[in-house]
């Protein structure tokens, strides 16, 4: 799907985007919780390769990643979900976190068209940032793939504005750290969604720490067109899920834990 | 395949770079206008200068080793780091760091460790500047350099266990850099390598690099004229750096890096980065690691925890690409038997990780690796008192060599 079907999605107003990693618990239901995720009403999907060594992850993520690869999802596997997940969700914009390792070892150009072919919209590459991601970005560019920086509480407007220039959307963490549940806080980072929203003309995407409807529609109020819950989502896969016969129960219990940022009341 | 990607910030050749989530951005600049804009006054030299002589143990001399030398049927020299406070080169490397998180006005120092001395020499310098630390070690590290936990705890430095992966140095260094993204406001990240996103491989191999410095002028001094070869182990690599840079304009002298070759380099189970590795991303460079044909990166082994990583810092692999410095492996047996060598022949316990430098001299000649007659410079970067309770348990015999 091209990175335009992102545009149409948010013309009818802000999405609220589940993240979750490629593989985890297993293969198969990873692609059944992006429909679950789809079903329960959400509009774009965050998911996540699984990586080694995910720096910028907190713990729920990295369990996730763990389960992951302990169950065998190699990149090519995580290629071959995420295209079964774009047939599964067809007009659902799917953006791909990925570790710059990952990309780098199959190459920029490869990576890419795999993306493309497998049904992603956009990449956002953790820790490839704006300056070393020139050749990154003209592999997108060539591979009709939307790219996305990410941006974080301290950085600068200057700076904003040239993530900005190079981004399909840009990626804003709500905190300074790693991803993960937040207690407290979100006056701050609502001031920064406001703050950072005034200074791009791309839409802001708000991560980071996200776990509660009420957070979500404050942020939408104050300028955010995309919602990430990663971390609050991927933790009830290693809460409902032990052994296989817990699926249906992980399905149907990560459908509601989606639903509930969704919609009101 | 694509041409590989040049960095564009801090760049050795093809390596190097900063590949690190922009949420670390922030930190990294501050760092390097630091580095510019401190290290070089003459008020940052002379007070490093003063702290390496009076708390550091600078100079520390070089050291024939006659007896070594005869075994290796090649004369050696070493430039005794294992001397220096702490028992190892760490602490030039800290002392320079510490005093530069002070200038930035931070109070926190936070360090990796594999096999402690890193951690300890954190430990050391923030005891003495009062600041915090706190110290990352894989918990498997923890059990095989238990001293060196009991020696950061009793310098007043919180050691935190690290438990993903093969909970070695490479995970460590993950926990590590996900604290310094949280807290890097108040918080300086003491990375004890010359690895890791720029500014760190330059600034952690200039304050290592006086020990080449100061190896080269007392060689000249001691024995005229330059040595033929220079040796020192790498795991991250900042030791040998630290002792290569001075060399490297000088064509004549031979850099040679040794690698942990573990149990073997067609056993898998090593950490011979340079010598087996594939150019890859971690920790903020682009440099050689051990990974798979999809870029998950591999555990390593090595029987010294100290060189026990996948990466290696991105000027080594700029050294070898080049030519100019050539990398080899040695394995766990080589270097223990090396370890016992030293012990035996000089009454020096060296740390595992020289074990593996010494190991190479010991076989060069025979295998064609070095030339005889050749004069090897051997930076022994430290002492094994940390590797004792390790080596005792293996109930091997020490070498005797005389009546």
């Amino acid at each position: 799907m091209s990175h335009s079907a992102l545009s149409a999605v948010l013309a009818d107003g802000p999405a609220v985007s589940p993240c979750l990693v490629l593989g985890d618990p297993t293969p198969d239901l990873s692609v059944e919780m992006a429909r679950a995720a789809v079903g329960a009403g959400a509009r774009l999907l965050e998911i996540e390769f699984p990586y080694s060594d995910p720096v910028a992850d907190g713990p729920a993520i990295q369990a996730a990643v763990q389960r992951s690869l302990a169950g065998g999802t190699s990149t090519s596997r995580a290629f071959e979900l995420l295209g079964r997940i774009a047939e599964t969700c067809p007009g659902t914009p799917l953006n791909l976190l990925v570790y710059g390792n990952l990309v780098h070892r199959i190459g920029y150009e490869c990576f890419a068209e795999r993306a493309v072919a497998a049904g992603a919209s956009t990449l956002l590459v953790t820790d490839i940032p704006l300056e070393e991601s020139v050749p990154l970005r003209r592999a997108c560019r060539r591979a009709g793939l939307g790219h996305v920086e990410l941006a974080g509480p301290l950085t600068p407007a200057a700076r904003l504005q040239r993530l900005a220039a190079v981004s399909s959307f840009v990626y804003l963490a709500g905190f300074q750290g790693v991803t993960g549940v937040r207690r407290g806080g979100f006056d701050a980072m609502l001031h920064r969604v406001a703050e950072v929203a005034e200074i791009v003309d791309v839409p802001l995407c708000l991560g980071f720490g996200l776990s509660e409807r009420s957070q979500i529609v404050r942020a939408f109020g104050a300028g955010a067109g995309i919602a990430v819950v990663g971390s609050h989502l991927v933790r009830v896969v290693g809460d409902l899920y032990r052994t296989p016969s817990d699926a249906d129960r992980l399905l149907s219990g990560y459908g509601a834990a989606v639903r509930r940022l969704i919609s009101n009341g | 395949m694509s041409a590989s990607p040049r960095p564009r910030q801090g760049a050795f050749g093809s390596f190097g770079g900063r590949f690190a989530p922009e949420l670390l951005t922030p930190a990294l600049e501050e760092l390097e206008t630091a580095r510019r804009e401190i290290v070089p006054t003459k008020a940052f030299r002379d007070e490093l200068d003063r702290e390496a002589r009076a708390w550091v143990g600078r100079p520390t001399p070089l050291t024939r080793a006659p007896r070594f030398s005869a075994r290796a049927g090649l004369e050696t020299v070493f430039k005794r780091e294992d001397l220096l406070h702490g028992g190892a080169h760490k602490a030039n490397n800290v002392l320079g760091q510490a005093l530069l998180a002070r200038h930035m006005g931070k109070s926190r120092l936070i360090a990796e460790t594999g096999a402690g001395q890193h951690g300890t020499a954190t430990a050391m310098i923030a005891a003495r500047f009062g600041m915090q630390a706190v110290i990352y070690m894989g918990e498997k590290d923890m059990e095989r350099q238990a001293p060196n936990v009991r020696r950061m705890e009793l310098c007043g430095a919180e050691v935190i266990p690290v438990t993903a992966g093969a909970r070695t140095l490479k995970d460590a260094i993950n926990e590590a850099l996900r604290d310094w993204t949280a807290s890097l406001s108040t918080t300086h990240y003491l990375l004890g390598t010359a690895a890791g996103p720029h500014p760190f491989p330059r600034l952690v191999r200039d304050f290592q690099a006086v020990i080449g410095r100061e190896a080269k002028r007392q060689w000249r001094r001691e024995f005229g004229g330059l040595p033929d070869v220079v040796v020192a182990c790498v795991g991250g690599g900042s030791n040998a750096i630290g002792i290569f840079h001075a060399f490297v304009p000088e064509k004549s002298v031979r850099l040679v890096g040794v690698e942990p070759g573990g149990a073997g380099l067609d056993s898998g189970r090593h950490g011979a980065t340079l010598v087996r590795g594939t150019p890859g991303l971690l920790h903020g460079a682009r440099t050689m690691v051990l990974q798979d044909d999809e870029g998950q990166i591999l555990e390593p082994h090595s029987i010294s925890a100290g060189l026990d990583y996948p990466g290696v810092g991105p000027e080594h692999a700029h050294l070898q690409e080049t030519g100019r410095a050539r990398y080899v492996a040695a394995t766990d047996e080589e270097a223990l038997a090396a370890f016992e060598v030293l012990s035996a022949t000089e009454g020096i316990v060296p740390a595992f990780e020289p074990s593996h430098a010494l190991a190479f001299v010991l076989r060069a000649r025979e295998s064609g690796e070095l030339p005889a007659g050749a004069r090897v410079l051997l930076s022994l970067c430290g002492r094994g008192d940390k590797d004792l309770e390790t080596y005792f348990a293996l109930g091997r015999s020490p070498v005797r060599d005389r009546p």
